[in-house]
């Protein structure tokens, strides 16, 4: 487990101890909330999981290396995007694939498309994201990520 | 037949997909299946204390205050809240999910759980800290304040983007869910 794993569970058991001093009985019944979610998440969410096995099965960082190599240009960039958008990794292995990615050659703007699109463009998560909340709100989150992908091309371009 | 079809498309698609990977080469196979599992496990280590979490927010935050906080007239302040929250967080998007669920159900307003689910993606702590650590203090804010503007300008045009009946949909969604 990382870091903000266990500052997340010592700040939970911390409230969760607050509220049981507090009121007991409220906080039976939040406990039981919390619970109810969960299971009610959880048909949403095991497709998905296997969504991601499959994905991370396929696309290894060794294939994404391989594909976002030295050639730079509008098709780089664009590919950047595309995989960032379609794939989906934990960001202790993002960012380092991404110095790996510059050392061998990739365009600045190219890594800054990949790493912001693999960040905030979750296409892995549409189908869980259109159920719980509906399908116009999952398509413009991703969408407003995706250009953000792309301006952040731009402004790289700009910078670097 | 057809309604079955329709509803589990996902998993349908996602059948199809292991037949063909199968074909190509059965360790890849395992491979997805292993890495399955080990996405299920990291989920149950950092979930139980998200929606402990949630259980909490639910009984103790009433809606007035959430609606003071989050809603429609909570303006720039509505907005900022959502940033820290989003930003002072831990665990992937699918963990903000549910949280997001419980803040529209309380009465915040549609953008600014948006906004708070765009940060939690892409501008949370954890996030900036591997950034700084890996590709350095200046590509991390080029690419943190670019996209910083670009989720608060999102954020806004989404209010003009959703009609009325469409956001009370989503609220009666959020408030089915954690009934």
């Amino acid at each position: 487990m990382s870091i903000e794993a266990y500052i997340l569970y010592a700040i939970t058991a911390l409230l969760l101890l607050i509220s049981f001093i507090i009121d007991k009985e409220k906080t039976k019944k939040g406990l039981i909330k919390g619970a109810k979610s969960f299971i009610k998440l959880m048909p949403v969410l095991l497709p998905l999981f296997l969504f991601i096995g499959i994905l991370l099965a396929i696309v290894t960082p060794e294939f994404i290396s391989s594909v976002l190599g030295p050639e730079s240009g509008l098709l780089g960039y664009l590919s950047g995007l595309v995989i960032g958008s379609i794939t989906f990794m934990p960001p202790f292995v993002a960012y380092p694939l991404g110095v790996e990615l510059l050392a061998n050659g990739a365009a600045y703007p190219q890594v800054a498309g990949f790493l912001v699109a693999l960040m905030s463009v979750g296409l892995v998560y549409y189908s869980a994201e259109s159920k719980l909340f509906s399908k116009k709100s999952a398509i413009l989150r991703n969408l407003i990520s995706f250009i953000g992908a792309i301006i952040v091309i731009l402004v790289v371009l700009v910078v670097y | 037949m057809m309604k079955f079809i329709k509803k589990n498309k996902f998993l349908i698609l996602l059948v199809l997909m292991l037949i063909i990977i199968s074909i190509i080469d059965i360790t890849l196979t395992y491979k997805a299946f292993a890495n399955t599992w080990d996405q299920v496990l990291s989920m149950l280590m950092i979930v139980p204390p998200i929606f402990v979490l949630i259980g909490l927010f639910d009984v103790w935050v009433d809606r007035e205050t959430v609606i003071k906080l989050m809603g429609n007239n909570s303006g720039i302040k509505g907005m900022a809240l959502a940033f820290f929250l989003g930003a002072f967080s831990a665990g992937p998007t699918l963990a903000a999910f549910p949280l997001a669920l419980i803040m529209l159900k309380k009465g915040a307003k549609y953008s600014n759980v948006l906004f708070f689910l765009m940060v939690w993606s892409s501008l949370k702590l954890p996030i900036v800290f591997y950034q700084i650590t890996t590709i350095g203090f200046k590509f991390s804010m080029v690419i943190n304040l670019t996209m910083l503007i670009v989720f608060v300008l999102g954020a806004l045009l989404s209010e003009k983007l959703f009609k009325k009946e469409e956001l009370e949909i989503l609220q009666e969604k959020a408030i089915n869910y954690s009934k």
